[in-house]
């Protein structure tokens, strides 16, 4: 069953942080079922994109929209892995109850973890390998172990959209390879995946569309088209200076914002 | 409405100081505060009459520098939270000093106090470098499991014979009017310490607190330096605790190294700014106590200090809430004196510049507000000189029938914004590539930003452009001063 | 009369517990310490993982002055109005605290410094500008006796005797707050470990915080009267360190804080009545004592058992 609409659309959207502008009017639809790389130097709006998204940052101006619906209806459809910074190691839950967080988006308020939530967890973990250590703490995991328990918490949500950021950051490379046989299979199975990705060098392998982002969009379309040396050279070479020495002195200054709304 | 919820917590602590009004207004002792008992005391305390005045403001003033200079350390290293955790976590060796001496002797306190704090500096290294506890839930154990020692300790000494008369519960709130020779010696002593400490030490305190692992790459001591900083830091507190008790002595630490942080950026005009409002608040706190009678001086001492914080934080000069407000307010003028030109100009476009004048109807429609709206924003326009206003004939009554006309002044200004938003539509679709259908918004937010310099370089880049994307005129420099554009 | 007491057995386990007086007594001092360490340490979990233990101290000394507005206010030591004041108290220095780490440059630990050391002090000076006329003592307040629980009014029904007024109190509060916690058990857990994966399911993140902020204003009032607002800190922070040393799963750790509750208060009774001290602060060093050991030789982490893996 296809949806009319797009899984994600985005349109002219502006963020700022602490008044600086991060993403500039950046335009985006992405396809149902597309494995989507985003590219871009430090600091190019690659994790407040995804952040924008999931609604965790308000944007400034222009829309997310999640299936036609605004993002905080439509979160429900995304299953997110984050930044393996923004994680607390420490914290005591085992790697079962990781994933099984996975599940909670559907039990409501007061609904309780019934035995097929718990095969469903089981299910998920097996996918990704980590049966075995169901039992760990996470903070006692290798660093594709890490990501891997995450994976399987995005599994277990069922979502149809997933986002990622730098799932591959600090992690070894058999465990790459093993998160990315996974997520094409996730995409075998319908899902749109979106990654936050830094290495070029694997990023033609890994993906079908790629999105090259530096605080606006440069290019976004199939990988064949977009991985060109001229795209590649003007997403990391540099910005147009005037235009974000402009926007950061507009965003500098809210009263425009309210005037704008007044008028 | 958003000016209001970004103050208001703001609010809340405006009545902080306040407040603490609010007991020296109580019925029982308002006869006790005649005016002329007032006055007498406020002479008594400036011109030094009493010893037992000079030792508390003397004692509160240099506590205050102490502690504003240590304080400075503490909050740029991150430390605050630290500090109050070894107030907390002399307590004990307070008591052990106290039940060692049997009495108050000050030596045996500081033998005492000093020994507590760095077991206390020593047990939280312990927790952070060998366990898991993460640092606050670390301070937290170590105030509180020492604090509860030393409650234990204190209950403990006030059921033994020589203990009912110690006073050590002054120790919890502190009690200036107690303060000694002695004391203020201690005091004194402290701040020679201090003073000395950052006067030989500055540049490596500087170099280690920015970063440390570079600064033992050069040699120097920086972890040496670290337990030097906390061992005065404990001398600070145990000197403090007379004045201010044990509760509170992070609060001097904290306050005015804070409020300092917020008007000065370099390290010693920091120092310097701190020192001087932990004096004034000290001076001030202790005066207040003298007048209010049995006020205790130490919390006192801290609501002075907060409340130097809050008029810091409301007014200081270019982030201070009431300055943004004011800077704020002014800015959106502008923006809505800058749109309201560029609407004028726009209807006058749509005549092809055959009239000199328009209608109010008309600018009241092309903005889109109503009559009250727009004849303030025609208001605004008159005040500053860029137009003028003249009734219509037939009926100069009504509102919104006047007609305007721009001055040379408004002809200017009208065309310089109307110049930056289309040079800068250009430059989008030119320059960065964006569909022409989506600039349009964003020059809105830009032209009131762009400066000349930037103006001249997009001109360059553009190589002197007429027309925007749209396919519209852009006003040049000889239209400016022509005060009409020209047909081509 | 010596510092340390000579170890009497008797004296010490077996003498409290030798009439019915003296047992009726004892059990109310004991069931009260129990119901608080238990009530502190189910909101110290949650305080402790979202790393906020320093807030619980914050909080718990920012209450200070809603007790001093709401007594002068109200002119009486009600139970409604303390509570009332010191919630709104207690949520206005979490506020405070946030809005000056959020709209300035102060960090975190510097705002939480100013806020409740200001909130305190306006406390003191509020309180001590009032002793001259009332029964608010400032001393109550803050080391708490729990030794005087037993004297607290009797709650009486169609002159059914019911029990001690400060006891009921105490467990109508941590009913409260103990089903809040079993019955939103996992919105907790995922608000305090993932806020993005618990914003996106819906959970109003927001509100869990300000609830969790109000639990704990709520626990600080509740157990003022018995262990004062600074060692409140101590039951808010060593049930759940103390039982991360043997547990890594969350709903573990909140049950290991019912036992060591009433470790902690059998504990420190016995310890108070050796000593002569106080009863509150006896049981904060138990607390300390028994964190020692775990710390040294827990399973998960102990100081031991990283040495020998290493």
């Amino acid at each position: 069953m296809k949806s009319p609409f797009y899984p994600i659309e985005v349109h002219d959207l502006t963020v700022s942080y602490q008044r600086k502008p991060v993403l500039y009017g950046v335009d985006l639809e992405i396809e149902e079922g597309s494995l989507v790389g985003v590219i871009g130097p430090n600091g190019a709006g690659k994790s407040t994109l995804i952040k924008t998204i999931m609604n965790m940052v308000s944007p400034n101006g222009g829309f997310v929209k999640i299936f036609g619906k605004n993002p905080k209806a439509g979160t429900k459809h995304i299953g997110y892995i984050p930044q393996k910074e923004s994680v607390d190691w420490d914290f005591p839950v085992t790697v079962m109850d990781v994933v099984l967080m996975g599940r909670y988006g559907r039990l409501g308020w007061f609904g309780r973890i019934s035995k097929d939530d718990r095969r469903m967890a089981h299910e998920c973990l097996e996918k990704v390998d980590m049966l075995p250590y169901a039992n760990r703490q996470i903070g006692n995991l290798s660093g594709g172990q890490q990501q891997r328990v995450f994976l399987a918490r995005a599994l277990a949500q069922e979502s149809s959209i997933y986002l990622m950021d730098e799932p591959f950051a600090g992690v070894d490379a058999v465990s790459e390879k093993a998160i990315v046989s996974i997520l094409k299979s996730m995409q075998q199975d319908g899902k749109t995946l979106v990654i936050v990705h830094h290495d070029l060098a694997t990023a033609k392998e890994y993906f079908d569309h790629l999105l090259l982002l530096n605080m606006r969009k440069i290019a976004y379309g199939p990988i064949q088209k977009v991985f060109t040396q001229d795209l590649l050279q003007k997403t990391y070479g540099g910005r147009l200076t005037i235009f974000s020495e402009m926007a950061s002195q507009a965003a500098r200054q809210p009263e425009i914002e309210m005037e704008k709304s007044i008028s | 409405m958003p000016v209001i919820l970004r103050i208001w917590p703001c609010l809340v602590f405006l009545f902080t100081p306040l407040c603490s009004m609010v007991p020296t207004l109580d019925a029982k002792q308002v006869e006790m505060l005649e005016d002329d008992q007032v006055w007498g005391r406020v002479t008594r305390f400036f011109l030094l009459q009493d010893t037992s005045v000079q030792i508390v403001a003397l004692g509160s003033a240099l506590i205050g520098i102490t502690c504003g200079l240590i304080g400075s350390y503490v909050v740029t290293r991150r430390l605050s939270l630290f500090g109050d955790t070894l107030s907390h976590a002399v307590l004990p060796g307070i008591a052990v000093g106290f039940i060692w001496a049997e009495s108050k002797d000050n030596i045996a306190l500081l033998i005492g106090a000093t020994a507590a704090g760095f077991l206390g500096v020593s047990c939280l290294t312990f927790l952070q470098k060998y366990t898991h506890i993460r640092q606050d839930s670390a301070l937290g154990i170590v105030l509180s499991g020492f604090y509860a020692v030393g409650i234990c300790l204190l209950t403990r000494i006030q059921k033994m014979e020589f203990g009912s008369q110690s006073g050590l519960d002054s120790f919890l709130f502190g009690q200036a009017s107690a303060l000694s020779i002695e004391d203020l010696w201690g005091i004194g002593c402290t701040l020679l310490m201090v003073g000395l400490f950052i006067l030989f030490a500055y540049k490596k305190l500087l170099i280690t607190g920015f970063d440390h692992s570079f600064s033992r790459s050069i040699g120097i001591p920086a972890d040496f330096l670290q337990y030097v900083l906390w061992l005065l830091l404990a001398f600070c507190v145990i000197s403090s605790l007379q004045i201010i008790g044990v509760i509170l002595a992070s609060a001097l630490l904290i306050i005015p190294a804070v409020t300092a942080s917020l008007l000065v950026k370099r390290m010693h005009t920091y120092l310097l700014v701190s020192a001087a409002l932990g004096a004034a608040a000290g001076l001030a706190g202790s005066f207040l106590s003298f007048l209010g009678q049995g006020m205790p001086t130490g919390p006192l001492i801290v609501l002075i200090s907060t409340g130097i914080f809050i008029s810091v934080l409301c007014l200081r000069p270019t982030n201070g809430l009431l300055t943004q407000w004011y800077f704020s307010r002014k800015n959106t003028l502008r923006i809505q004196r800058e749109n309201t030109l560029k609407a004028v100009y726009q209807i006058l476009e749509s005549h092809n510049f055959q009239n000199q004048t328009i209608r109010t109807q008309e600018l009241m429609s092309k903005r889109g507000v109503d009559i009250v709206h727009c004849e303030m924003e025609i208001q605004q326009l008159v005040r500053t000189g860029l137009v003028t206003q003249a009734p219509t004939v037939p009926s100069p009554s009504l509102p919104g029938q006047s007609t305007l006309s721009l001055t040379p002044k408004g002809w200017e200004y009208a065309c310089k914004i109307v110049r930056n938003h289309r040079l800068w539509e250009l430059y989008l679709t030119n320059e960065a590539k964006y569909a022409p259908d989506h600039v349009h918004e964003d020059a809105e937010k830009i032209e009131h930003v762009l400066g000349e310099d930037t103006i001249r370089q997009l001109e360059r880049i553009l190589s002197n452009p007429r027309k925007d994307p749209h396919g519209k005129l852009i006003p040049s420099l000889t239209d400016m001063e022509m005060g009409n554009i020209q047909n081509i | 009369m010596p510092l340390i007491p000579t170890f009497d057995f008797y004296q010490i386990f077996l003498q409290p517990w030798s009439t019915p007086q003296l047992v009726s007594w004892n059990l109310q001092i004991i069931i009260m310490g129990i119901l608080v360490c238990w009530t502190c340490g189910l909101v110290g979990s949650f305080i402790v993982v979202r790393r906020m233990a320093l807030m619980g101290d914050a909080i718990s000394h920012g209450i200070l002055p809603g007790l001093a507005l709401a007594f002068i206010i109200s002119g009486s030591l009600g139970i409604g109005a303390m509570f009332i004041g010191a919630c709104l108290a207690g949520l206005a220095c979490n506020f405070c605290i946030e809005w000056l780490h959020s709209n300035t440059k102060i960090r975190e630990d510097a705002a939480m410094g100013l806020v409740f050391t200001s909130f305190f002090a306006l406390g003191v000076t509020l309180i001590s500008g009032h002793t001259g006329n009332i029964d608010l003592d400032p001393s109550c307040i803050l080391y708490g006796e729990i030794g005087l629980v037993p004297l607290a009014e009797k709650v009486e029904m169609s002159g059914i005797f019911l029990g001690n007024r400060a006891i009921w109190v105490m467990g109508v509060v941590f009913m409260c707050i103990g089903t809040g916690t079993f019955i939103f058990y996992r919105q907790l857990l995922v608000s305090s470990f993932d806020i993005t994966l618990a914003k996106s399911i819906g959970i109003p993140v927001k509100a869990v915080h300000i609830c969790l902020m109000l639990a704990l204003a709520l626990a600080t009032v509740a157990s003022l009267e018995a262990v004062g607002v600074i060692l409140v800190v101590a039951m808010f922070v060593f049930p759940s360190v103390t039982a991360s040393f043997f547990f890594n799963r969350l709903l573990y750790v909140l049950l290991f804080s019912f036992p060591l509750g009433v470790l902690y208060t059998l504990g420190g009774f016995h310890l108070a009545h050796w000593l002569d001290c106080s009863i509150a602060g006896a049981i904060a060093v138990t607390a300390t004592l028994l964190f020692i050991p775990a710390c040294l030789l827990g399973p998960k982490g102990g100081v031991c058992s990283r040495f020998i893996k290493s």
